[in-house]
């Protein structure tokens, strides 16, 4: 039985490969911050193509606002190292190609016998792991918009940091 | 607090932590690199660095340490510093690396580590485009390897500790 991957549930501290093959724990990767947490079947996938695009506008933001993004795939390090290069993304790929933590989180896409991706989803994590909103991204429309992004790395960022209120005299 | 401070120097550093002898890349002696884990800074050049990078049981491994001249910095928010940490975060990881800071804000240098198939990398260290760069062989014993920085992240670590550490250091207080 596969984990509860529903808001308020602690999201399981995985550990995987990173795209130069170092193994890397979720919680670890978090570093006291919000955290996009990126499923995606694989660099093949054009719909993944189109949503990375929109990741990558949003990594001048993260870079300045103390947010990380983590993208999951069943893709091998040497697969994800030359997929993050071309994309010209600067944040950590995890690899999954024993397709250990895809049975462990349920989330296998089962309509793809051929390559048995992970199903596209999209988790904003508290720093903790705490699941904040979970997107189901089968459908594209499914997926979360640049700007409910923003909102969740907002929410979360309101909620953890003591000083969100400016210290201002 | 405990601090790790990194020195290139003449001979052998009385009281360090580790340190092992340099060579440059024809070979010849280079001096030594030093590191301390204390809070008072060892001596007169000692820049802070990330402790993570520091292995009494590290391998033999070529470096390129970016050095500017005293008195020679750079604010962590100038734009060369921050492109140069972007360029580490985008490119091929290297074993390890560190900036190197004497204050909470300026950049004085950086240390790439490097083995096997990297050690060509080191010629093209991001941070060499900042200030000059010498590429050294480092003897056992001072340098270990370091999971590649998290990113996208590149603010704070200048501020508190040396980038790529990626924690606020009142984390605790934080979450």
């Amino acid at each position: 039985m596969s984990v509860d991957l529903s808001p308020g549930r602690p999201f399981p501290d995985i550990e995987l490969a990173d795209h130069a093959s170092s193994p890397r724990r979720l919680s670890e990767l978090t570093a006291g911050d919000p955290v996009v947490l990126q499923f995606f079947r694989g660099w093949w996938c054009p719909k993944e193509q189109a949503f990375f695009r929109r990741l990558i506008t949003l990594q001048d933001e993260a870079e300045v606002a103390y947010s990380r993004i983590v993208s999951v795939s069943v893709d091998p390090p040497a697969v994800s190292a030359a997929f993050r290069a071309g994309l010209g993304a600067r944040w950590t790929f995890l690899s999954d190609p024993d397709r250990s933590a895809q049975a462990e989180l349920g989330l296998r896409e089962t309509t793809d016998t051929l390559n048995d991706p992970y199903v596209p989803a999209v988790f904003s994590l508290l720093p903790d792991l705490t699941i904040h909103r979970a997107y189901d991204g089968y459908w594209f429309w499914g997926r979360p918009t640049a700007e409910e992004l923003r909102r969740d790395m907002r929410e979360i960022s309101a909620a953890i940091r003591a000083d969100w209120a400016a210290p201002a005299a | 607090m405990t601090r790790c401070w990194l020195a290139l120097v003449a001979e052998q550093a009385a009281g360090a932590t580790v340190q092992a002898e340099v060579r440059n890349a024809d070979g010849e002696p280079a001096g030594w690199l030093a590191a301390w884990r204390q809070r008072a800074k060892p001596v007169r050049d000692a820049r802070r660095i990330d402790e993570r990078i520091i292995d009494p049981a590290g391998t033999p491994a070529w470096i390129s340490l970016v050095l500017p001249a005293s008195g020679a910095l750079l604010a962590f928010d100038d734009l060369a510093v921050q492109h140069a940490r972007r360029r580490v975060l985008a490119e091929p990881p290297q074993d390890a690396v560190s900036t190197l800071m004497r204050d909470a804000s300026h950049f004085e240098g950086a240390i790439t580590v490097a083995r096997g198939a990297g050690v060509p990398r080191l010629a093209d260290d991001p941070f060499a485009r900042i200030f000059p760069a010498r590429i050294l062989r480092v003897g056992a014993g001072v340098l270990g390897a370091v999971a590649a920085p998290a990113g996208p992240t590149i603010e704070r670590y200048g501020s508190a500790n040396p980038w790529p550490w990626d924690r606020f250091e009142r984390l605790e207080h934080r979450t």
